[in-house]
């Protein structure tokens, strides 16, 4: 099995012990990494698709043929990635216009968009492609005893008629809960489980707004969980549990910490990886729940 | 919306613009006028929990009535967060999640965009990444990772063939960043 992983900007310069996570898990479970060599952003939300339909599907369709030379599907752990990819997909995918137009354009540097890959996010990937059973195997620790709280990411979810791997219900997404318990993992449920974490271009355009969000769902966590742990399914979502905590900390907005890392990190952890390489940039204190978790 | 209309509380409705909606359906909210008010969409956002002035119920509403600089003088379409729960529970399929972004269209053919934005376009024309660290080498170093991801940052001809698409794009024609030759120097996070 191979697939091709797309990094992204986030992932790369912020948080590339989740990118190393990836590259770890992975080949750790079979399947090989394509590098997807020469990808740029997706284009991301305040970009391209800000400025034109077609101008937003060029910049992702260039990433979609490097794929689809490949023969490969496309790997992401961002949902914003995720989700731009998927749109601009469908987007060309339904209207022939769209498509025709896109091609046109990459003429220009001997491309054609022809529509044959996927895009997928890797924990949906190694659910549907492995199953939680081949996986938990694998395992060499396990996240028996802790309890943790998901974040499943806006982007994994909605709009579901453009993503390949669905939720029977996205408004009760199952995936990461099913993938969490396969590590051994207990999952709490809250009632802010669904809210947006506020990352992205609510907290580019106002902080305090976009903090109040965040702030929301981990009193909702502390409160009805109390979790060991917060897990997310998206790399901006574990940007924003992981940074906003010091400041709502120092405002006197919540007083307590909650470790937060990626499921791949999790899973890479859970299957050997060191530990520095694929947590070592948490700026919240995730040392003694990584301890736990290669006692277990 | 204008000091007087906010002091007032009255929109002059015969003020409105009415070539609004005609921009937005060009610009790919093809299905604007599908939008009953029904606010499912409203219920959804998360701008309406983090309490910004507009919304996608109050965007597609002011575009109805043609407050154009209502919408020009407020920074919340572009807090939007693309999560797209109205665009799922929407019962006419009217795509308020792409209505937004129409008008972000509109704005920035008026140049009224953020300046995160213009630097996120910037870096992306110049790096092929909207949201790029120049020291983020010592970073993946620290994780066991080349300085570089195998990216447009470490494949100069990758980056000119992204610049030569993004030449031929609409952004080209508005002029909002330079679009020359250039290395990959440049700081940007949005």
């Amino acid at each position: 099995m191979k697939v091709g992983f797309f990094v992204g900007c986030n992932t790369a310069f912020n948080r590339p012990d989740l990118e190393q996570a990836v590259r770890y898990a992975f080949p750790a479970l079979g399947i090989e990494l394509d590098n997807l060599e020469g990808q740029s952003c997706c284009p991301s939300w305040g970009t391209m698709p800000s400025v034109d339909v077609v101008g937003w599907c060029a910049v992702g369709a260039r990433n979609h043929t490097i794929a689809e030379e490949k023969g490969l599907d496309i790997l992401t752990v961002c949902g914003s990635c995720y989700g731009s990819l998927a749109e601009s997909k469908y987007k060309m995918d339904i209207n022939p216009e769209v498509k025709a137009s896109v091609n046109e354009i990459l003429k220009k540097i001997g491309r054609e968009y022809k529509g044959t890959s996927k895009v997928r996010l890797a924990h949906y990937y190694l659910y549907h492609e492995l199953g939680p059973d081949r996986i938990r195997e694998a395992l060499k620790h396990r996240l028996d005893g802790l309890t943790v709280a998901l974040q499943p990411g806006c982007h994994t979810l909605w709009p579901s008629k453009v993503y390949y791997d669905k939720e029977e219900d996205p408004f009760h997404p199952r995936v990461l809960k099913e993938m969490c318990e396969a590590l051994g993992a207990t999952v709490g449920y809250y009632t802010r489980l669904l809210d947006c974490c506020g990352m992205g271009a609510m907290r580019s355009t106002d902080m305090e707004k976009a903090f109040k969000l965040v702030e929301k769902k981990l009193v909702s966590m502390k409160e009805e969980v109390n979790p060991d742990l917060i897990v997310t399914g998206c790399s901006s979502c574990l940007i924003q549990f992981d940074t906003a905590q010091e400041f709502l900390r120092s405002g006197k907005k919540i007083n307590f910490e909650i470790p937060v890392l990626h499921f791949m990190q999790i899973l890479a952890l859970c299957l050997g990886a060191d530990r520095e390489q694929v947590t070592g940039l948490a700026k919240t204190d995730v040392g003694p729940v990584v301890n736990r978790i290669l006692a277990g | 919306m204008s000091n007087v209309q906010v002091a007032t509380g009255v929109i002059n409705l015969s003020e409105g613009d009415p070539g609004l909606v005609n921009e937005i359906k060009e610009l790919g909210g093809e299905e604007l006028l599908e939008c009953i008010q029904c606010a499912k969409c409203a219920a959804a956002c998360p701008m309406v929990l983090a309490g910004f002035s507009f919304f996608n119920k109050r965007v597609i509403h002011a575009i109805l009535l043609g407050l154009r600089d209502a919408l020009l003088d407020d920074s919340s379409i572009w807090a939007c967060q693309s999560c797209n729960r109205c665009t799922e529970v929407c019962p006419r399929e009217v795509n308020p999640f792409e209505i937004i972004q129409a008008m972000r269209r509109v704005a920035i053919r008026e140049f009224a965009l953020p300046t995160l934005s213009i630097e996120g376009l910037k870096s992306l024309y110049d790096t092929g990444h909207a949201v790029y660290l120049a020291g983020a080498g010592s970073t993946r170093a620290k994780v066991g990772l080349p300085d570089k991801p195998p990216s447009t940052v470490a494949n100069l001809e990758a980056l000119k063939e992204l610049q030569a698409i993004i030449r031929q794009t609409a952004l080209a024609d508005l002029g909002i960043i330079p679009m020359g030759e250039s290395d990959v120097t440049e700081t940007c996070e949005v």
